[in-house]
């Protein structure tokens, strides 16, 4: 349509009253330009668009992804993302003894954390951290809580938070800036991300949120019993029973099932491990309610066989301890979560037997295909 | 001849151009020449004709036990007016199924976005719960609803309501109780074990809201509160005791079935409210 009419001027400015013609025709054409430019900017040069990142929703997960608006997935911002992620320069110093990166900790083989060798992980300095590690997985889904008592609002802060800490990096976003830009081959990096040379702090975590956000689980022993393409075994069944009934072990109200297939609410619940609330990092601190003391975020049971010690002070080494306490020790105060209704029972008095089912069950969780996916590993080379 | 024939032209080109423009960019429809009413339903929680208050225990059912409330969390579907002459308008068809979260505010309005004509109706019905058609697994694949989801062992679907809270027990503890009422089962030899399920049964129940006739004119925004009354679903008719039926329900049919009784008696009932809302809000 838009050649048609151009044509059309064209062969109407050929002829003899071509001066007149103009005149008339000028604010006709004005219109027309402004049509197309109110409405239509193919016009112009395109300028470099990053290639979107799309992620697939899996099969009975939620539909909804937490992604920022202002920083929309893409396939160089994910590269970019991964490669600041295992960059030991990114905590901003240079003497090989004292580099560090989010790599240090969040391990691909721990399911992105660390592991029982470290309880208490600590940054460079060698200080503890508040609370022991949660892996990273699926976190795309998490609403906007993240962390044990859910402060944290996004992974972009998060990143911006472990910069400083002075458990983890101990550095500024000053150094870390100003080491990124010293390294030449990581403008391009950010050219692919943010179509634009220009290193920013805020860049720098938002591509790590980005690539954090592609740590997706979804082809466990369970995914595959969901979509119908293997049967659990008799004792993994047994425990998916124990694991989905009230009059079992009910773990689904706050873990998920069947039903919700990330094996969390995300949501924060006083599950019964003291009588006295001393951590001033719980729950209670994000929201001020008094029934907030001593509750946590219901952690995510996907490979959580990797991802030990357990609950937010790492207090057990064992998936065994953890069900030997919600089975028998449990604490009723005030603040106990309504949904621990056989805390009067001291727990959910499983036998040995069923103890043995319900863990057979929860490693159905296991993904070795997340664990060892060669986009969520190390780069090969770094700029 | 040349000039008029360029006028015809750049007046003819002139008119075009707006079209397009209009047409492009312009997509609002042409008025209406009669607007309908509007509903929006406010859902509300009160025990007996107060104002839920929550985590306090300060409230005793028939049964004696006094007890505390949590959080509740439900679902009402196929919500139904009937008109005065039989017909029956079921709301928002393509959106049959709404949850109500007592943590979560914005749940607690529901803006009808059917238009209602204008006319009398009778009364307002719903179904409490999820019907057996449309109770169905991973129709709700996000939260909050996703966190309603009732295990495939018990039967599937959703949860129709988590009435969550705690009592003081007659052995003078606190304890949790989960009002849960969903999809019974049929345990064989009374054996509270999945192996021995037979059948399901199906708890979800209608309720015809008691003085819910109104009235609605053109261009009218009617602002109705659905009440529940907690108290009632411990009271009448049947006397629930939760020192009797415990901390969990989602195996007991039995309980389940005098909740379900109680939940179609006095728990729910309508109120217009006398709020001013603009047109389109």
């Amino acid at each position: 349509m838009m050649n048609w009419k151009i044509g059309k001027l064209k062969r109407w400015n050929d002829g003899n009253s071509g001066k007149n013609y103009c005149i008339h025709l000028f604010p006709v054409f004005l219109l027309i330009l402004l049509s197309f430019s109110s409405c239509n900017k193919t016009n112009k040069p395109e300028p470099f668009e990053p290639t979107p990142y799309e992620i697939e929703i899996p099969y009975g997960f939620p539909t909804q992804l937490n992604i920022p608006e202002d920083n929309p997935m893409t396939v160089g911002g994910v590269e970019l993302g991964r490669t600041l992620f295992y960059d030991g320069r990114l905590n901003g110093r240079s003497h090989p003894d004292s580099m560090m990166s989010c790599a240090t900790c969040h391990q691909q083989e721990h399911s992105f954390e660390i592991g029982t060798s470290r309880p208490h992980p600590f940054g460079i300095t060698g200080n503890p951290t508040h609370h022991a590690m949660l892996p990273m997985i699926n976190l795309v889904w998490n609403p906007g809580y993240f962390g044990w008592n859910g402060g944290v609002g996004t992974i972009e802060e998060d990143v911006l938070g472990v910069i400083s800490d002075p458990t983890e990096f101990d550095s500024s976003p000053e150094k870390v800036l100003g080491t990124i830009k010293s390294i030449p081959g990581y403008k391009e990096l950010f050219v692919n991300a943010f179509a634009s040379k220009e290193i920013t702090i805020d860049k720098i975590a938002k591509a790590l949120a980005q690539f954090v956000r592609t740590l997706i689980s979804a082809n466990s022993k369970f995914d595959k019993y969901m979509r119908g393409e293997v049967q659990l075994s008799p004792e993994e069944l047994r425990g998916f029973v124990l694991f989905t009934t009230e009059e079992g072990a009910d773990c689904f109200h706050c873990h998920g099932g069947f039903g919700n297939p990330l094996f969390t609410t995300n949501k924060f619940y006083n599950n019964g491990k003291d009588s006295v609330f001393t951590d001033p990092y719980d729950r209670y601190f994000v929201t001020g309610d008094p029934m907030d003391k001593g509750a946590y975020k219901a952690t995510t049971l996907r490979n959580i066989e990797f991802t030990g010690p357990y609950m937010h002070d790492g207090r057990f080494e064992t998936l065994e301890e953890v069900i030997d306490f919600y089975s028998h020790d449990l604490i009723n105060t005030p603040q106990i979560d309504p949904l621990m209704h056989h805390i009067a029972n001291g727990g959910i008095q499983l036998t040995p037997n069923e103890k043995s089912n319900l863990i057979a069950f929860i490693k159905t969780l296991r993904d070795e295909e997340f664990l060892s996916n060669p986009n969520f590993s190390s780069p090969t080379e770094f700029p | 001849m040349g000039h008029n024939s360029c006028n015809i032209l750049s007046s003819a080109i002139l008119v075009f151009t707006l079209f397009i423009l209009i047409s492009s960019c312009d997509k609002s429809d042409p008025p209406s020449e009669t607007e309908p009413g509007k509903i929006i339903f406010h859902f509300t929680h009160f025990n007996d004709g107060e104002n839920l208050e929550y985590d306090t225990m300060k409230y005793t059912n028939a049964a004696g036990n006094n007890y505390l409330v949590n959080e509740i969390q439900y679902f009402i579907s196929d919500v139904k007016l009937h008109n005065s002459d039989g017909g029956v308008k079921l709301i928002d068809e393509w959106n049959d199924i709404y949850y109500v979260d007592t943590d979560i505010e914005s749940t607690q309005s529901w803006q009808v976005y059917d238009p209602i004509e204008p006319g009398n109706y009778e009364k307002i019905s719903f179904t409490f719960g999820i019907s057996e058609e449309k109770n169905q697994s991973l129709m709700f694949l996000n939260p909050p609803e996703r966190d309603m989801f009732w295990p495939e062992f018990l039967g599937g679907g959703y949860h129709y309501m988590k009435l969550n809270g705690k009592w003081f027990a007659e052995d003078e503890v606190v304890k949790p109780f989960n009002f849960h009422l969903g999809i019974g089962q049929v345990y064989s030899g009374g054996v509270i074990e999945p192996d021995s399920i037979t059948g399901f049964i199906q708890n979800y129940f209608e309720v015809e809201l008691p003085a819910s006739s109104f009235s609605i004119s053109e261009g009218e925004i009617i602002n109705f509160e659905i009440r529940m009354n907690v108290k009632n679903w411990f009271n009448n008719p049947h006397v629930y005791d939760h020192d009797e039926w415990g901390g969990d329900i989602m195996q007991k049919q039995d309980a389940m079935k005098l909740g379900c009784d109680n939940g179609q008696e006095e728990v729910f009932s309508i109120h217009e409210l006398l709020l001013i809302s603009p047109p389109g809000k």
